[in-house]
């Protein structure tokens, strides 16, 4: 954080432009690249590397070295002493299934007006052209939880985890997790009360109880009619079994206790999402192990669920011993402010490495995604080399990778700015610039 | 008929009239302040502000020096140590180490018409119900007891300016308050602030009437709608304008004339008022600053011309998410771009907003402002100027946060007509400050103390902050 006016000035920015030259030799043992020369926060024990390198091969790190580098290697990058991070991972955002927050019918991730709940696959619906995906990659994002949003009953379905690089298939798993929407704003799908959505919960998870130990009488129609269709209650299986986890959105303190107290029996694995008040019960969270994935910039009492909102509950929380992740989850603003989001936390007392770990390997762990979330040896090269310190809202990404590949900087928004950034009169119109 | 004439100073007096005729020949019609302002800083010791790194707000920094407050104003500035030949000050601030800035003015806030909890009982920021409601004024919806004000004060903002929403095509008018604790609006108000009027572009006026089945429903109906108000604001104004001149000429032949003569010039008949056209003949009259949203470039180079129409000035596009793109046109008439740092792509008439927005337009030489529109934003704006001087810099210009403090001090200051008052840190201000923990332009950083008027209002060290009546007693447990 001392560094900010380095990380801007443009003498030094540029400076960092020119010496993130590509050298590239003839290949050697095998295509591999190498970033030398980096500020590296590994996520791991070994914190932040000064002068390290790392190796990267066939979409993975292959070494991490801060003595003797081997510099044998198809292209090398010197990161010029600039920080290099894992990419980061957005717990909640809607990207890849709507172009613009409002006004246009262009909502894919949630169902108004269908009988569909646990069933609802998010991933289905994803675009991989979306426009908006390299507006989010250019901020330093590499992975993506796209999640459901309820709108006709409390489950709002299977959510997916995206990778933002630009070889397909950008589904990296289809379906990750089980959203259920039990706040205040949602009691409007089980009838009115809060008490009634639990319910509710409960009743699904019985019954696809029920349906998984009598599937082939289901099927042959010599079992009770059950509430759910039969997508809905397949869908609720592996949940059932944990083997995915049960995202539950609430916000009051009141409610996580009495939820999760009534899921005990069914001994799911649990994720608390949204938790504005998940700070007051942050005890009862850590004993269980169940971490909270929240949107670290919203303090405000809205409504009578988050009147305890505050922006030190990520530091509240990782002080009690709860895995926490950050998500953005707003629709307009995309993931665009994740990052700036894990600098508020910061600003409110979460430790640094914490907020980088919020936003690499937690979302890993929480939502099940091996392989990527630290710089080590084995796991996948999402990497970002930074023209400051990443968590500034000064700093932006120089280059980025995803799986071992590099990826464009271009956007819509970068065009935009070419086109109009003199506005002098040349005699060409606009439209030919 | 017994008419009663005050003097007036309105904006139904020429100016002609004024050097041509005695003043006190002229009247006041109605009192155009009727909810006054009863703002009163409370005293406040004399200080000094010692070791900051100072952001003046208009451009200055010093990086290491010394601030005096007397009786609530700025009374010296400088670099170094206090000189010796000041006076003696009741208490000394030690800056060091931080970072001294004006107050920031956010120029577009709803919070008190939108306040916080957000259910439709508290929603009261747009008069939905006819497309031109000039006649409404914000302050008139504005809760002083929104929990939002105190999240506000500790981003570092001491003064706001609250506009209707903009699902009209004229909402009504803004207010400018500041940022303190106090039992009514009147007692939040910028003494003496003129007052704006919010006008709406695009999407969302047509959205609202066309969803009614009433118009407007496109964007060339919003046009005439504009322009039909201004027409008939016009025909009002002269009318009153007449009203005046002949109500001159008639005090003019009073006690010479017989009153029996016929041919005696008879007491004119004083024209109805109207609220609505009130606020419209007040900003073709220039007592009253048009704030403008609108988003797309071809629209607000279409509201320049209705402006050059009836004889407006435009003071300020909000949101002008495409004004990189008319930069020049901008610059050209003046008019001020109060933007998000990088808000886009949440309705489709902001698809194109661009992170370079605000450094493009302030590189053109035209007035940019960081605003938030937003409960949240309002709560970072130098975050949200942070990363508007790091687009620039990326896009090779030498923006510095000494450069970039304008856009959240000087210029909406300017914007609201404030900044001979208030606005950067110079002698004779109000000592509307904020001691930064850090550099404002760092995530890091936070607002250690703010002062409005010299009176500490937030202090991050020993947790001094204004506690609504909203968040009393609601068992939100304190740790």
């Amino acid at each position: 954080m001392m560094n900010r006016l380095q990380a801007t000035a443009p003498t030094k920015h540029l400076r960092v432009i020119a010496l993130l030259t590509t050298i590239l030799v003839a290949p050697l043992a095998g295509a591999d690249l190498l970033i030398t020369n980096a500020r590296l926060v590994t996520g791991t024990d070994q914190g932040t590397l000064i002068n390290a390198s790392v190796r990267i091969a066939d979409g993975l790190i292959t070494a991490v070295d801060t003595t003797a580098v081997n510099l044998a290697a198809t292209e090398i990058v010197d990161a010029a002493g600039a920080y290099v991070t894992t990419g980061f991972f957005d717990s909640a955002t809607t990207v890849g299934t709507s172009e613009i927050g409002g006004g246009i019918k262009n909502r894919d991730y949630t169902v108004y007006d269908a009988d569909i709940g646990p069933g609802f696959q998010v991933s289905l619906a994803i675009n991989p052209y979306s426009s908006l995906l390299p507006m989010m990659r250019v901020q330093g994002v590499t992975r993506a939880l796209v999640r459901p949003a309820a709108g006709n009953t409390n489950f709002a379905g299977q959510s997916a985890l995206i990778n933002l690089g630009d070889a397909q298939p950008m589904v990296t798993v289809e379906t990750n997790a089980m959203f259920v929407d039990l706040r205040e704003e949602a009691t409007r799908y089980s009838g009115g009360s809060r008490a009634k959505a639990i319910l509710d919960l409960l009743d699904s998870l019985d019954e696809a109880e029920i349906y998984a130990n009598n599937t082939k009488a289901y099927q042959a129609g010599k079992l009770r009619k059950l509430r759910q269709s039969e997508r809905d209650l397949r869908a609720l299986v592996p949940v059932l079994r944990s083997q995915k986890p049960l995202a539950l959105i609430i916000d009051r303190a009141a409610d996580i206790e009495t939820v999760i107290g009534q899921l005990q029996p069914y001994k799911l694995k649990l994720v608390l999402v949204g938790g504005r008040e998940a700070w007051k019960v942050a005890e009862f969270l850590a004993t269980r192990k169940i971490p909270v994935v929240i949107n670290p910039m919203d303090n405000l009492p809205s409504n009578f669920d988050q009147l305890g909102a505050r922006l030190d509950n990520a530091a509240l929380l990782t002080k009690a011993g709860v895995t926490v992740a950050l998500m953005t989850e707003d629709v307009y603003t995309e993931t665009r402010s994740l990052v700036q989001g894990a600098g508020v936390a910061v600003a409110y007392g979460l430790d640094w490495d914490e907020a980088i770990k919020a936003i690499t390997v937690n979302p890993a762990v929480i939502w099940g995604l091996p392989g990527y979330g630290s710089v080590a040896v084995g796991q996948r090269a999402d990497l970002v080399i930074w023209n400051g310190d990443p968590l500034e809202v000064t700093s932006r990404p120089v280059k980025m990778m995803v799986d071992g590949s590099w990826v464009s900087m271009t956007t819509r928004q970068t065009l935009l700015r070419n086109r109009y950034a003199d506005l002098k009169d040349t005699g060409v119109p606009f439209g030919y610039k | 008929m017994n008419t009663r004439y005050k003097v007036g100073r309105g904006w139904f007096i020429p100016l002609f009239f004024l050097s041509t005729f005695p003043l006190t020949s002229f009247a006041e019609h109605f009192d155009k302040n009727p909810f006054p302002s009863t703002y009163q800083p409370a005293a406040a010791p004399d200080t000094a502000i010692t070791g900051a790194h100072i952001l003046t707000g208009d451009g200055g920094e010093i990086e290491s020096g010394y601030v005096i407050i007397r009786q609530g104003q700025i009374t010296a500035i400088g670099a170094g140590q206090v000189p010796t030949s000041e006076a003696p000050v009741a208490q000394t601030i030690d800056g060091s180490g931080q970072w001294l800035t004006p107050g920031i003015i956010d120029v577009h806030s709803h919070l008190g018409n939108y306040p916080a909890p957000g259910y439709a009982a508290h929603s009261d920021g747009n008069e939905a119900t006819s497309p031109v409601t000039a006649e409404v004024w914000t302050e008139h919806s504005v809760w002083p007891q929104d929990p939002q004000f105190p999240l506000a004060l500790a981003g570092g903002v001491t003064t706001l300016q609250i506009l209707p929403g903009s699902a009209n095509l004229i909402g009504g008018r803004s207010v400018v308050l500041k940022n303190v604790s106090s039992r009514t609006v009147q007692g939040m108000k910028f003494p003496d602030a003129a007052y704006g009027l919010k006008m709406a572009c695009g999407e969302n006026p047509k959205r609202v009437y066309g969803s009614k089945g009433a118009g407007p429903s496109t964007r060339m109906g919003n046009v005439a709608g504009y322009r039909k108000a201004w027409i008939k604001a016009a025909s009002y104004k002269a009318k009153w304008e007449k009203y005046d001149s002949d109500m001159v000429e008639f005090l003019a032949t009073q006690g010479e004339t017989d009153k029996d003569d016929k041919n005696a010039i008879k007491e004119p008949t004083r024209p109805d008022r109207d609220l609505e056209l009130d606020t419209l003949a007040g900003v073709l009259a220039g007592e009253i600053r048009v704030h403008n949203h609108c988003y797309r470039a071809d629209e607000m180079a279409q509201m320049i011309d209705i402006s050059k129409e009836f004889g407006y000035q435009i003071t300020s596009f909000q949101h002008a998410v495409e004004a990189y793109k008319i930069a020049d046109l901008l610059a050209d008439n003046g008019i001020c771009s109060a933007m998000w740092a990088d808000w886009t792509r949440f309705k489709l008439e902001s698809f194109d907003g661009i992170d370079e927005n605000i450094a493009m337009v302030d590189n053109a030489g035209a007035c940019a402002i960081v605003h938030s529109d937003s409960p949240w934003g309002i709560q970072r704006l130098n975050q949200e100027a942070a990363k508007a001087m790091a687009a620039g810099n990326r896009m090779g210009m030498e923006l510095s946060p000494a450069h970039a403090m304008r856009w959240l001090s000087l210029n909406p200051a300017k914007s609201l007509g404030i900044d001979d008052r208030t606005g950067s840190i110079s002698p004779n201000k109000m000592a509307d400050l904020v001691l930064w923990t850090a550099d404002p332009f760092s995530v890091f950083s936070r607002a250690a103390k703010v002062m409005i008027d010299g009176v500490l209002v937030y202090d991050l060290s020993t947790g001094l902050k204004p506690v609504t009546d909203f968040e009393l007693g609601l068992r939100v447990r304190e740790l």
